[in-house]
C-alpha cells in the first residue's frame, strides 16, 4: 500500500467500542472518524469520504446499523463502500442476527458481520480484505 | 298373612255390622277401628290418618256416607273406600263410587263376600299406588333431566371460551355466547347454520381434519388469529357409544394476553442479554487490545484501558444487583426493613455522598432543608431511600454539563415528605420523558454517548418508591434541565 492509508468511518453509541476500535485501526495507520449517532454519520458521509464503514447495530433503534448500511448501499455515490456491522445483540425472538450465508449477509446490505467484541486481528484482516 | 297389620276403619250406625266386621277382619289380621257415624269417623281419621281402607255405610245419622266418602277422599286420595249398602240404596252406592269409592257390598253379606271385596280393593289399591310411584319417579327424573339441561346450557353460556359443536353435515348445531362474539359475522344466525357462514376458512380446515381423519378420540390444536385476537383452538371428535364419529367440538381459548406477555418476556430477556453482554464485550475488547500490544505499551495508555474496563465491569455488577432487586420486587420477595427514618438526614447523606463527584465536574450541588423539625420522619427502609436519592442525584450530575447546578430540596407536602432533585442539564424531550422509568431505557444522543448507566436505575427507583406507597414524577425540557419529584409518606 502506498501513501496514506484510507479513512474509515466508525459508528457506535458505546464510547468504549468507538475508542477501542479506532485505537486498533489507527494503530494500523488508518484515518478514523468516530460517530455515536447513525444519522450524524450518514450526514457526514460525503465530507468524510470514507473507504469503509464499521457500524454498531442497536443504537437509537434496534436496527440503526441496518438502516445505515441500507442507505449507504442504495446511494450511487457510496454503493461500493464496504460496511461491517458489529453488535452485542446476539439474537432477538425468532430472528438470529448472525447471517448464516452470503445471501443473508447481502440481504443485510453488509459485507461482514461480527459479534462484539471483534478481536483486533479479525477486525484488521477483514478491513484489509475488504479494502483490497 | 299378607293382611297383617293393615288398618281398617269401619263406619256404620248398626252395632251388629260394626262388631261383625271387626270380628271377621281382626281374625284376618287387620287392625280395626270403628265409628258409628260420619262425624266420629272424620274425627278419628283427622287425628290419625294412617288407614289403608274404610268401609262406609251410606245411611247414617248426622253425616251421611256420601258426604263422608267425599271428605275422606279429599283427605287421602289413596284410601281404599268400600260402601255397605242395602238394595234400596244401590243407586246411591253407584253415586258413591263416582265420589271415589272403589266398590260396594250389598247387605246382607257373608264374611267371604266382605273379604273378597276388600282383597280385590287392596290389590287394586296396591297396583294404583305402584303406578303412582312409578309416575312420580318418572316425573322426578324428567325434572332432573330438564334441570340438568338448563344447568348445562347455563354453564356453556357462562364459559369464557368459545364453543362450537359441528355435525357431520358441517352444520353448527351448538354455539355458546363467547363463540358468537368471536365470530360476529354469524352472530345473528340461529343454530343450526352452515360452518362456512363463520367466514373463517381456517376453522373449517381444522374441523375437516378432525372429521375426515382417523376415527377415535384425539385433539387437534392450533393457534389461530381471529379478528384482532389470538386463539388456541382445540378440536376433538364427538364419539358415539358405538364408536362412530358424529361431529366435532371446537373450543376457542383467547390467548391474546398470554401472547403479549410472552412477547414482552422474550423482549425483556433479549434486552437483558444485550445489556449484560455490552459491558462484558467492551471489557473483553479492551483486554484484547491490551494483550495484542497494538496500541503500544505506553503505561498511561494501558492504565486508561484498564480504568475503562474497570468502569464497565463495575457497571455490569451494579446492573446485575439492580436486576436482582427488580426481580425480587416483581416476585414479591423484596422486603422493606422499615424503621423511623429522618428524611432530612437521609437526603443530606445522599447529597454528601455525591459531593465529590459534583465538585470534580465543577457542579454547584446545594441542599434546601425546608422540612419542619417536628414532622420529618418516615417509616421507611433506610437503605432503599438512600439508593433512591443517590440514584437521582447521581443522574442529575451525570446529565449536567460542567459548571451546571444541581439543587436538592426536602420539604413537606401535606402528609408527604417532598424531595426534589433539579438540574440544569441536557434535559429530555416529551417522548424520552415518557419512557424514562422503563427498564433499559436510556436516552441516546450526542450528549449521552459517553455517560455510563445500566438503564435500570430509574426503573428500580420508581418501584422502591411505590413499595413505600410514595410516588415519583419527572418534568424536563431539552437544554433546560430536569426535575424529579419524589413523595414519601411521613409517619
Amino acid at each position: 500500500m502506498t501513501g496514506t492509508k484510507p479513512s474509515i468511518l466508525l459508528v457506535d453509541d458505546d464510547i468504549d467500542f468507538l475508542e477501542m476500535n479506532s485505537g486498533i485501526l489507527k494503530a494500523k495507520g488508518y484515518r478514523v472518524s468516530c460517530f455515536s449517532d447513525a444519522d450524524q454519520a450518514w450526514q457526514s458521509m460525503e465530507a468524510e469520504a470514507p473507504k469503509l464503514v464499521v457500524t454498531d447495530l442497536m443504537m437509537k433503534s434496534l436496527d440503526s446499523g441496518f438502516s445505515l448500511a441500507k442507505k449507504i448501499k442504495s446511494d450511487p455515490r457510496f454503493t461500493d463502500i464496504p460496511v461491517i456491522i458489529v453488535t452485542a445483540a446476539a439474537s432477538r425472538r425468532g430472528f438470529d442476527f448472525n447471517p448464516r450465508s452470503q445471501e443473508e449477509l447481502e440481504a443485510m446490505r453488509a459485507d461482514a458481520f461480527f459479534d462484539k467484541p471483534v478481536s483486533p486481528e479479525v477486525l484488521i484482516s477483514k478491513v484489509e480484505e475488504l479494502l483490497v | 298373612m299378607n293382611d297383617h297389620g293393615i288398618r281398617a276403619l269401619i263406619v256404620d250406625d248398626e252395632l251388629g255390622i260394626r262388631e261383625g266386621c271387626r270380628k271377621i277382619l281382626t281374625e284376618e289380621g287387620f287392625e280395626v277401628t270403628t265409628a258409628c257415624d260420619g262425624i266420629e269417623a272424620l274425627e278419628i281419621f283427622e287425628n290419625d290418618p294412617h288407614y289403608s281402607l274404610a268401609l262406609v255405610d251410606l245411611l247414617m245419622p248426622r253425616l251421611g256416607g256420601l258426604e263422608l266418602i267425599k271428605r275422606l277422599r279429599a283427605l287421602d286420595p289413596d284410601l281404599l273406600l268400600i260402601i255397605f249398602t242395602a238394595y234400596a240404596t244401590i243407586d246411591t252406592a253407584v253415586e258413591g263410587t263416582k265420589q271415589g269409592a272403589y266398590s260396594y257390598i250389598p247387605k246382607p253379606f257373608t264374611p267371604e263376600e266382605l273379604l273378597l271385596a276388600i282383597r280385590n280393593g287392596l290389590e287394586r289399591q296396591a297396583l294404583a299406588l305402584e303406578a303412582k310411584r312409578l309416575r312420580e319417579e318418572r316425573e322426578k327424573r324428567l325434572l332432573e333431566v330438564a334441570s340438568e339441561r338448563s344447568k348445562c346450557s347455563t354453564i356453556l353460556k357462562c364459559i369464557t371460551d368459545g364453543l362450537l359443536v359441528i355435525n357431520l353435515e358441517k352444520l353448527v348445531v351448538l354455539r355458546n355466547n363467547s363463540a358468537a362474539r368471536i365470530f360476529p359475522k354469524a352472530s345473528r344466525q340461529s343454530v343450526p347454520f352452515s360452518l362456512s357462514e363463520l367466514e373463517y376458512p381456517k376453522t373449517d380446515e381444522l374441523i375437516d381434519e378432525v372429521l375426515e381423519g382417523d376415527p377415535g378420540p384425539r385433539i387437534v390444536s392450533r393457534e389461530l388469529a381471529i379478528g384482532k385476537n389470538t386463539y388456541m383452538v382445540n378440536v376433538s371428535p364427538v364419539i358415539e357409544p358405538g364408536g362412530e364419529t358424529s361431529g366435532a367440538v371446537a373450543v376457542f381459548r383467547d390467548i391474546t394476553e398470554l401472547k403479549k406477555l410472552e412477547t414482552a418476556k422474550s423482549m425483556f430477556v433479549s434486552m437483558v442479554a444485550h445489556e449484560l453482554k455490552s459491558p462484558l464485550a467492551a471489557t473483553e475488547g479492551w483486554l484484547n487490545l491490551l494483550l495484542s500490544g497494538l496500541a503500544g505499551h505506553d503505561p498511561e495508555e494501558e492504565r486508561r484501558m484498564i480504568e475503562r474496563s474497570h468502569l464497565r465491569v463495575r457497571t455490569l455488577r451494579i446492573l446485575i444487583s439492580e436486576l436482582l432487586s427488580i426481580t425480587a420486587i416483581e416476585t414479591g420477595n423484596f422486603e422493606l426493613h422499615r424503621t423511623s427514618v429522618d428524611m432530612v438526614e437521609i437526603v443530606r447523606e445522599a447529597v454528601e455522598a455525591a459531593r465529590e463527584n459534583a465538585t470534580d465536574k465543577g457542579i454547584d450541588l446545594t441542599l434546601n432543608e425546608l422540612l419542619p423539625e417536628k414532622e420529618k420522619t418516615a417509616l421507611a427502609d433506610r437503605e432503599a431511600l438512600l439508593l433512591i436519592f443517590s440514584n437521582l442525584i447521581d443522574n442529575a450530575i451525570k446529565y449536567t454539563a460542567e459548571q451546571g447546578k444541581v439543587t436538592v430540596q426536602v420539604a413537606q407536602n401535606g402528609l408527604y415528605a417532598a424531595v426534589s432533585v433539579q438540574d440544569t442539564g441536557i434535559g429530555m424531550t416529551q417522548p424520552e420523558l415518557d419512557k424514562v422509568f422503563d427498564e433499559f431505557y436510556r436516552v441516546k444522543n450526542e450528549h449521552t454517548a459517553d455517560i455510563p448507566g445500566t438503564g435500570l436505575g430509574l426503573s428500580l427507583v420508581k418501584r422502591l418508591i411505590e413499595l413505600h406507597q410514595g410516588q415519583i414524577n419527572a418534568e424536563s425540557a431539552p437544554g433546560k434541565g430536569s426535575i424529579f419529584k419524589v413523595e414519601i409518606p411521613l409517619s
